[in-house]
């Protein structure tokens, strides 16, 4: 993939980069915001990672001008401001994610990750099928290997999410704000518990276990 | 050139304004009695005339011109004050005290004119008077005129005019002076005033503006002043107390972070430790540091505010179900029984995002401590009093009350949880986030020592009514 990193700290973008690299992807890095947007004017990269708070032009100027100008690149915006409003405030200009500094760069990576394949995957789709799992979202019916199975409401938001990143890895944050819309860190980590429930009903009678834990990370649906 | 400060005062220019609105008012007052005044004159004068007339006509019906001219001549001869003027049907003048008839138009029959007389006073000196005057044809064609002049009716409407003059003069001088007080009066005060605000602009927000007590518009204002410093105040010393708090409860964790990170060099380097696993070590504790920055800076925050942003009115019972269903799961991986009992149609005015966290917080502490096989139970409900409550009551050990004040205070861990995972902050986070929707956090006894197990902790989020 290719990435553009526009982050007025040298040090830091130059850490993203390489930790991003180090995934396989490819990074070019701006300096500030003026510099991001000539950089991301012709849509050539797959995801913009955008501080929010930079010299010349800020983060959320930029986005709003290449969202006027037609570029739709999937943008996560880094801010050190964490509170409900910034982030409405970074999610109304036209970002697609929102991630508060500080962050490890095992959440870094999933995002970046996460919004891409949002891309690729497009629009509706009414059907998931991650290697044998099978979801079908009108019906609301899950199958593996053609055996239906009975999920809660919650572990099929939870199912569906992983489906949708099949293959990615997702960390607790994420799926705490994007599948029960909490924005916090709790103290311990109830998501756990949630994901090995979860396990029991997809994995147990399989050989071979899709939903994974990825060290330091979070969790993978593996094909 | 400027003028002096205090012509330039608001209550001054005031003041002038309104002279010159009442010296026009006072003209129009004055011209009004001096024509007034004049008239009444002019028809005094001209009833004077008349009855001189009538009296006169009598003397001629009773005895004839030669007795009418008799009668003109004596009162011409003395010094009469009023004019006389016998002339024959051809307008030849017979007798009287004037030479010829002031009266140029004369009709035939009664004819008025005003005019002016020309005398010389006893000094020598040319006296113009106004006078009045009535000509009349007798029956047998002679004409006589009367005339008086109103010169001492006038001489009173001038005095009048005069003492007017004087009283605007005066009316003048003591608005100006008075205006001039009143400016002085207000600019005082408004001195007062600007003085705590340049005093606050530079930074001294403890002046405060005198508030006399008169209840006046400047009361109010100083008071209106002396509220917002209050405000302003307590922000700013609540930002300072932010300040130095998050500098306290991050100094002790970064030092052991820098503690740790020299002792894993040095036994790096000393072969007795692999660096990698120091630098594991030192990347965890630097996210506990990082945790436990932003616990402090929340709770800063939201005691730093006099207002929690982003609050909106949402369904307390649909929030408590949904952070329920978070933690339902661990309860049962622990063995703990869990209950949920949440009243319908309740509304709380809150920072939903806040309040999650809160009883997260408070849900997180209850499956903590409860040993296997215990209970938590969390409760919505409306209290008779009309207060919100958010509870959760488990069967854990509980806290003694003697240590319940001291909970909520940050980094306080009790002895029997130092092997606990946590930071120690979220019962302050609770407490912090109750206190800025103006609620409170209520720690009492559980249901109760039972079989070695209890007395348990009830742990209430309490919003007032208004919330």
């Amino acid at each position: 993939m290719r990435l553009l990193i526009v982050e007025d700290d040298l040090e830091a973008s130059r850490a993203m980069a390489t930790g991003l690299s180090e995934k396989g992807h490819q990074c070019e890095t701006a300096p500030d915001g003026e510099a991001g947007l000539r950089a991301a004017r012709d849509g050539r990269f797959d995801v913009l990672v955008v501080d929010r708070m930079m010299p010349r032009m800020d983060g959320v100027t930029m986005v709003e001008t290449l969202r006027s100008e037609g570029v739709q690149t999937p943008v996560l915006f880094l801010s050190a401001l964490g509170e409900i409003h910034d982030r409405v405030r970074g999610l109304n200009a036209g970002g697609d994610d929102y991630l508060v500094k500080p962050y490890a760069l095992a959440e870094l990576q999933a995002r970046v990750e996460a919004l891409a394949r949002r891309r690729e995957l497009g629009s509706v789709q009414t059907r998931l099928k991650v290697g044998d799992l099978e979801m079908d979202l009108i019906a609301r019916e899950v199958r593996r290997a053609g055996i239906e199975i009975d999920l809660q409401p919650r572990e099929f938001q939870l199912l569906e999410f992983l489906m949708r990143h099949g293959g990615q890895s997702v960390t607790r944050t994420m799926l705490l704000e994007k599948v029960w819309e909490y924005h916090f860190d709790p103290q311990t980590n109830v998501i756990d518990v949630h994901i090995s429930r979860l396990r029991a009903k997809i994995d147990k009678g399989f050989e071979k276990p899709m939903l994974q834990t990825v060290r330091g990370a979070g969790y993978r649906l593996e094909p | 050139m400027r003028l002096p400060r205090l012509f330039r005062t608001t209550p001054f220019r005031l003041t002038l304004l309104f002279l010159a609105l009442f010296a026009a008012a006072a003209s129009l007052f004055l011209a009004y009695i001096y024509i007034a005044t004049a008239g009444e004159v002019a028809v005094r004068t001209d009833e004077r005339v008349s009855r001189e007339m009538a009296s006169l006509e009598a003397v001629h019906r009773d005895g004839g011109v030669a007795a009418l001219n008799q009668a003109v001549i004596e009162r011409a001869s003395v010094d009469h004050p009023m004019l006389y003027l016998l002339a024959t049907p051809e307008g030849v003048t017979v007798s009287g005290s004037i030479p010829k008839s002031p009266i140029r138009n004369f009709s035939g029959e009664r004819t008025w004119a005003s005019f002016t007389l020309t005398d010389k006073d006893p000094d020598g000196a040319l006296v113009r008077q106004p006078a009045r005057g009535l000509e009349e044809r007798l029956p047998d064609g002679w004409r006589l005129f009367v005339g008086a002049d109103v010169g001492e009716s006038e001489f009173y409407v001038n005095r009048i005019l005069r003492a007017l003059w004087g009283a605007g003069a005066l009316m003048i001088v003591l608005g100006l002076a008075g205006g001039l007080l009143i400016s002085r009066d207000v600019s005082r005060s408004m001195a007062s005033l600007n003085n705590v605000i340049d005093k606050a602009r530079g930074g001294d927000l403890h002046a405060r503006a005198e508030v006399r007590g008169s209840g006046d518009e400047y009361d109010e204002l100083a008071a209106g002043l002396n509220d917002m410093l209050d405000r302003l105040e307590r922000s700013v010393g609540g930002l300072r107390h932010a300040g130095d708090a998050i500098a306290h409860d991050l100094r002790s964790p970064l030092t052991r972070l820098r503690a740790r990170l020299e002792a894993g060099m040095i036994e790096a380097d000393a072969g007795r430790k692999d660096a990698k696993a120091a630098l594991h070590q030192a990347l965890e504790d630097a996210d506990g540091v990082l945790r436990t920055f932003n616990a402090v800076l929340a709770i800063a925050r939201l005691e730093a505010v006099a207002d929690v942003p982003g609050q909106t009115v949402f369904d307390p019972s649909e929030l408590a179900r949904s952070v329920a269903e978070l933690y339902e799961p661990l309860c049962e991986e622990k063995g703990l029984e869990f209950r949920l009992e949440a009243e319908n149609g309740l509304t709380l005015k809150a920072n939903r995002e806040f309040v999650a966290q809160a009883l997260a917080n408070i849900l997180d502490n209850a499956v903590k401590y409860t040993p296997p096989g215990g209970a938590i139970m969390a409760r919505v409900r409306r209290r008779s009093s009309g207060d919100l409550e958010i509870s959760v009551t488990d069967t854990g050990p509980g806290i003694p009350p003697e240590d319940r004040a001291r909970v909520v205070e940050r980094f306080v861990r009790l002895e029997n949880s130092r092997n606990a995972p946590g930071a120690g902050l979220g019962l302050s986070l609770v407490a912090a986030v109750a206190r800025a929707h103006r609620g409170r956090l209520d720690l009492d006894e559980g249901p109760g020592a039972v079989d070695g197990s209890g007395p348990g902790l009830r742990a209430a989020l309490v919003f007032p009514m208004a919330a």
